[in-house]
């Protein structure tokens, strides 16, 4: 589908990674109209425009910036939440490898929105590339006068600090990066109170994602009615980065209008690995119900996803063909829940870990359909009283697996089918 | 003040109370582990979840607070009771079944909620439990051992050691499943507060080394008393079996310990046992000794008090040992006998610290009660010898009458040197509870109860006086102290005999400035200060 | 680098004290600066932080050493045990393990002569399985030291063992 590239056109083009040539593609545009608006205007727009965090919540963006005091004692803060840890995402690293001053404008952007003189981009201890290439882009940032105490000469002030994570991948969450990018374990905290009150050090904070703050930047640039008009309703809008991987051939990052289906996006990416058949996929990272060969036709997006029984999250589509073990498949992600599990609620530290050895039993041949059962009452509640949403999350896999497949996998335990046979995706015997 | 209804009762509370705390006034329970009223909130336990009116999803109790009217909270629905279950079950699965081995048991809020909110079976059959491999008695630091397996992940000891003690000693290691608690190497938990994290340890995962298998809590009787470690006076429970107390806890009083006791004031209660006992009077006369009846012991008292040989002082020894009362009948026997030579030895130890919401209390008396005593009377009139004199001096030898009550002077009572000098006087009685080398030198001795054998009041060193109560009666030849003064006393002043407690203090409120106005029936649990002393700082001694 | 052989652990080097002092203005706590202070002291340390350098560390920035042990054994980038001179990290999540990670991880076994989170003989390398690095696009893939390497193969996966030093 033809679609003209918002948030990836500058991608091919390396002269955008300095100030000069993005502004020579038309950036620092939008920042130099919006140190003219007042600040709530700003706000308005970017509520008008519909946009939703595009870091697995979908949490309307300008009500979240709302909700910041107008009025407070204590500085404000804007955190970029570039943790992207979600398995099967790797959009926001596409994004700050090659336009990094999109995401410092909309850093900025949001900045002056809010009240807020400083952004702490949070990304992941893993991304040591593009934690460079963010540092090399702050510092021209700075040196141009695009940063600093006197942005663009209005006298704003902004600094923009890149802080790097640690590896895990409940810093992802909101409260999780806040008390990491403190010092601390990144144990998230109780809510409320919520951070866009008590948020980074003790202060009003505003999280949002780096596909987030990279819309921002497009929406008032061109305008929030601009922005609504792309996607299928009033509530999922603007373009969209779907990074897709698995079984497929083209595995990458395409962006698309919000809403595609996965047929569209699966054809766009050259269909199925060797042409094999689909036996499930996953629309929105690991925490994303899994959907099956007749969930084909749902536009991928917000609402529409979670209407048949999953999630958008972030947009991290995973494909797995007919040659795969779905209880396999399934038990990798428990155990990568139950490994980052911060471990300090109960039911997410002890259940994730349950579920886990349950799965372990049934994949290995050693478990009956009364696992099946048990694994069914005991996956309600590792979310929904748990501390934080991992608990919620880590239940995602295994609720879809019952329910899409769960006739299956009693079919395989009553003929003692397990372990099934595991295809060797290396073909010892080809060329390398 | 706004108010919220809790399981269709309506309670007022002050505003930003939170659900526990607003259901406990109405004596609805909710369960929790990680929520302590002096720790900082963490919501981690997911225990206390109750449903809120008007939020889909339950809510923890210890992190929502009343701000204003209309707040409707339920405890029991069926996703609340199912909530507990979950919580319990969860808690279980990796527990391991030590409770037959574990000290907790009796105690233990895992058996407790287990039995009322949990479920009778265990579902977890066929996994392997959860363990940390070598950690099951690790000497946390010299008065808490760790087994780690036991652990519910609470962190209440590591939020204990960031927020009251300060020190910082207790790490909460790992993540997930493997998370545990633990110290640094080479920095053990070892500040003056280290037991604390085993009375707010729900679980058998902390336990006291002392008390390590000493006795099944179900055997123990509590009663209310006092610890006598320093003068600041941490209001504590006796706990003992058969006249044996076996450990103190701390007993909450906001005022001066709140929940805290420390790790010394602990160890107090094991001095009853490591020092003999006086057990019955004794009679020393030319080199032999022997236990006589108490009429005798008094009676030979009596004389050699009245005895118109005596040229030197009559003088009286007392300690910070001593109830108030009996301080005020000692200063009484005193000026029975005309005597101004009325004194009190303390000695002075390390800084002791306890914090409350108010700050730090510290003491340096290691005893309790140096203030009620001197506020009682027991102060030198004029041209009265004073304690150094007899322990430092050599005014002991001049005495014709030397009374030293109690013999527990703590190390004075043992230091060969002091013995020697007061053993100078002509006619040496010491009464006491311990048989220590004072009381075996002495020409008579007296046994008296202990503190957890009897009642009274002690003035601590921010001026509160707070009464404290027997928990199991002395041995049968041994009496009460309050009871012998009283009869000495009664001897010369027949008008005062059989005076109840009451009745003493009564005497002593409007005998002596300080206790003025005071009843001994109405002296308030927390303990009440004495307004004219309160603001004096406390003189060094010793 | 330095030699982490011969280095005493018990220093916090200069040149981290003083690029950490260099970022004491961003901060308006001390304690912030744990996390950019454990990896530049860490990388100082030859890959990784024993309890001299956490206690250092400790010191340095004035926070009790259970803490900063804690937060060590939090991350999965910090490494309290000894680790080779390269540290591989294979990522065997969902994507990977769909395009073939496990028989890698299987290669670099047999390449190293170790099982997992163990040092080889040499000391040269050590390897994980990690959690997603995202890098699905690229699958299967894996860190080594600061660099990631994807679209990997077997023969790939021994090229690149080979290749260290």
């Amino acid at each position: 589908m033809a679609f003209e590239k918002v948030l990836t056109r500058n991608v091919g083009h390396p002269e955008a990674l300095g100030v000069r040539g993005y502004r020579d593609r038309g950036g620092y545009d939008a920042l130099t109209r919006v140190l003219r608006m007042a600040p709530e205007e700003v706000v308005e727009e970017v509520k008008r425009s519909g946009l939703r965090g595009r870091g697995g919540a979908g949490f309307p963006c300008g009500m979240k910036w709302s909700f910041v005091p107008r009025q407070h004692p204590k500085p404000k803060y804007i955190v970029c939440n570039a943790d992207e840890s979600e398995p099967g995402t790797f959009k926001d690293r596409l994004l700050m490898e090659n336009d990094p001053h999109q995401l410092l404008e909309g850093c900025v952007i949001a900045g002056w929105a809010v009240g807020a003189n400083t952004t702490y981009i949070y990304i992941r201890g893993e991304y040591t590339k593009a934690a460079r290439i963010l540092e090399e882009a702050v510092r021209d940032a700075y040196a141009s006068g695009v940063l600093g105490e006197n942005v663009l000469g209005t006298g704003f002030r902004h600094d923009i600090h890149v802080h790097r994570g640690a590896g895990a991948y409940i810093c992802g969450e909101e409260t999780g990066l806040l008390e990491s990018l403190e010092g601390r374990l990144g144990q998230p905290r109780v809510k409320p109170p919520f951070p866009a009150v008590v948020g980074a050090f003790g202060c009003p904070t505003v999280i949002n994602n780096v596909e987030t703050l990279c819309c921002v930047t497009h929406i008032l640039q061109r305008g929030a009615e601009w922005f609504k008009g792309i996607g299928p309703d009033e509530r999922n809008t603007g373009p969209k980065l779907y990074a897709i991987s698995g079984h497929v051939e083209r595995p990458g990052t395409y962006e698309y209008p919000l809403g595609i289906t996965f047929r569209e996006l699966l054809e766009g990416c050259g269909g199925m690995y060797k042409g094999r058949g689909l036996k499930a996929y996953i629309p929105g990272g690991a925490s994303a119900p899994m959907l099956g060969v007749n969930d084909q036709e749902i536009p991928l997006a917000f609402d529409h996803l979670a209407r048949a029984g999953s999630m958008l999250g972030s947009a991290a589509v995973i494909v797995m063909d007919e040659t795969t073990c779905v209880v396999r498949a399934t038990l990798r992600l428990s155990r990568f829940f139950a490994h980052e599990s911060c471990g300090q609620c109960t039911p997410c530290r002890e259940g994730t870990n349950w579920m886990a050895k349950i799965l372990t039993r049934i994949e290995s041949g050693k478990g009956t359909e009364a696992d099946l059962d048990l694994l069914a009452s005991v996956v309600p509640n590792v979310g929904g009283i748990s501390l934080c949403a991992l608990g919620d999350a880590a239940q995602g896999p295994v609720k879809s697996l019952l329910a899409k497949f769960g006739d299956e996998i009693r079919d395989n335990l009553r003929h003692g089918r397990y372990p099934l046979p595991r295809q060797r995706f290396f073909d010892p015997g080809a060329a390398s | 003040m706004p108010t919220v209804t809790i399981d269709d009762r309506i309670v007022e509370v002050p505003a930003g109370t939170n659900l526990i705390e607003a259901g406990q006034r109405v004596g609805i329970q909710i369960p929790h582990y990680c929520w302590h009223p002096r720790l900082s909130v963490v919501g981690q336990c997911r225990m206390c979840m109750v449903e809120i009116e008007g939020m889909p999803k339950l809510q923890t109790a210890c992190s929502t607070q009343v701000v204003k009217d209309g707040m409707v909270v339920r405890t029991k629905t069926p996703a609340v009771l199912e909530a507990q279950r979950a919580i319990m079950e969860f808690l279980l699965i990796n527990h391991p079944l030590d409770c037959p081995i574990c000290d907790q048991a009796g105690e233990c809020a895992l058996q407790d909620y287990g039995f009322k909110h949990g479920q009778a079976f265990s579902r977890f059959r066929y996994e392997e439990k959860r363990t940390y491999p070598e950690k099951e008695r690790v000497p946390l630091g010299p008065h808490v051992l760790l087994n780690m397996n036991r652990c519910i992940h609470c962190t209440r000891c590591v939020r204990f050691t960031q927020e009251i003690s300060g020190t910082g000693e207790i790490g909460f290691f790992q993540r997930g499943a493997r998370k545990e608690i633990g110290v640094f190497p080479g920095r053990p938990l070892d500040n003056p507060l280290s037991a604390n994290v085993v009375d707010i340890c729900p679980v058998g995962a902390l336990t006291s080394t002392r008390f390590r298998f000493a006795e099944r809590v179900w055997y123990l009787d509590k009663k209310p008393s006092l610890c006598t470690g320093c003068d600041v006076g941490c209001n504590v429970t006796i706990e003992h079996r058969r006249g044996r107390i076996r450990r103190y806890k701390p007993r909450l009083n906001p005022e001066v310990n709140d929940h805290w006791l420390c790790d010394f004031g602990r160890t107090t209660a094991e001095r009853y046992d490591e020092l003999p006992r006086l057990l019955a009077p004794r009679i020393r006369k030319d080199g032999t000794e022997r236990a006589v009846s108490w009429r005798e012991a008094l009676d030979t008292t009596t004389q050699r008090l009245r005895a118109r040989s005596n040229e030197g002082p009559l003088a009286f020894l007392g300690s910070g040992f001593l109830s108030s009362e009996e301080a005020f009948l000692l200063a009484a026997l005193a000026d029975a006998v005309d005597s101004p030579h009325r004194a009190i030895w303390v000695d002075s130890g390390p800084a002791r610290r306890i914090p409350n919401p108010r700050g730090w209390i510290e003491g340096r008396d290691a005893a309790p009660n140096r203030r009620g005593a001197e506020l009682a009377g027991l102060v030198p009139g004029k041209g009265g010898i004073d304690a150094s004199e007899l322990l430092v001096g050599d005014a002991a030898a001049r005495c014709s009458f030397l009374f030293v009550a109690d013999s527990d002077f703590g190390r004075a009572a043992h230091d060969p040197k002091v013995v020697e000098r007061l053993r100078g006087a002509q006619f040496l009685v010491v009464m006491g509870w311990a048989d220590t080398p004072l009381a075996r030198v002495a020409d008579i001795a007296l046994p008296v109860a202990t503190h957890a054998e009897r009642e009274g009041t002690f003035v601590n060193v921010e001026g509160r006086l707070q009464r404290f109560s027997p928990a199991f009666p002395p041995p049968s030849q041994v009496r009460e102290a309050l009871s012998v003064l009283g009869e000495l006393l009664a001897r010369f002043r027949p008008e005062l005999a059989g005076r109840s407690i009451a009745e003493v203090f009564a005497d002593m409120a409007a005998q002596r400035p300080a206790f003025s106005g005071r009843r001994w029936e109405a002296i308030p649990a927390t303990g009440t200060v004495l307004e004219s002393i309160a603001r004096v700082a406390p003189a060094a001694e010793g | 680098m330095t030699n982490h052989a011969t280095a005493d652990h018990s220093i916090l080097p200069e040149s981290v004290r003083t690029e950490i002092d260099a970022l004491r203005p961003r901060y308006p706590t001390t304690e912030a600066l744990l996390l950019p202070t454990l990896h530049r002291a860490q990388r100082a340390a030859g890959g990784w932080l024993s309890p001299e350098t956490i206690a250092a560390v400790a010191d340095f920035l004035e926070l009790p050493p259970a803490k900063v042990a804690a937060v060590v054994s939090f991350y999965d980038m910090f490494h309290d045990h000894p680790v080779g001179r390269h540290r591989i990290r294979l990522c065997t999540n969902l994507s990977c393990q769909l395009r073939g990670a496990e028989e890698l991880l299987e290669v670099l076994g047999e390449e190293l002569g170790v099982g997992e989170d163990e040092v080889s003989a040499d000391g040269r390398c050590s390897y994980v399985q990690f959690e997603c690095l995202g890098s699905c696009d690229t699958a299967p893939m894996m860190m080594v030291d600061d660099e990631y390497h994807e679209n990997l193969t077997p023969e790939r996966v021994r090229q690149i063992v080979r290749a260290l030093d």
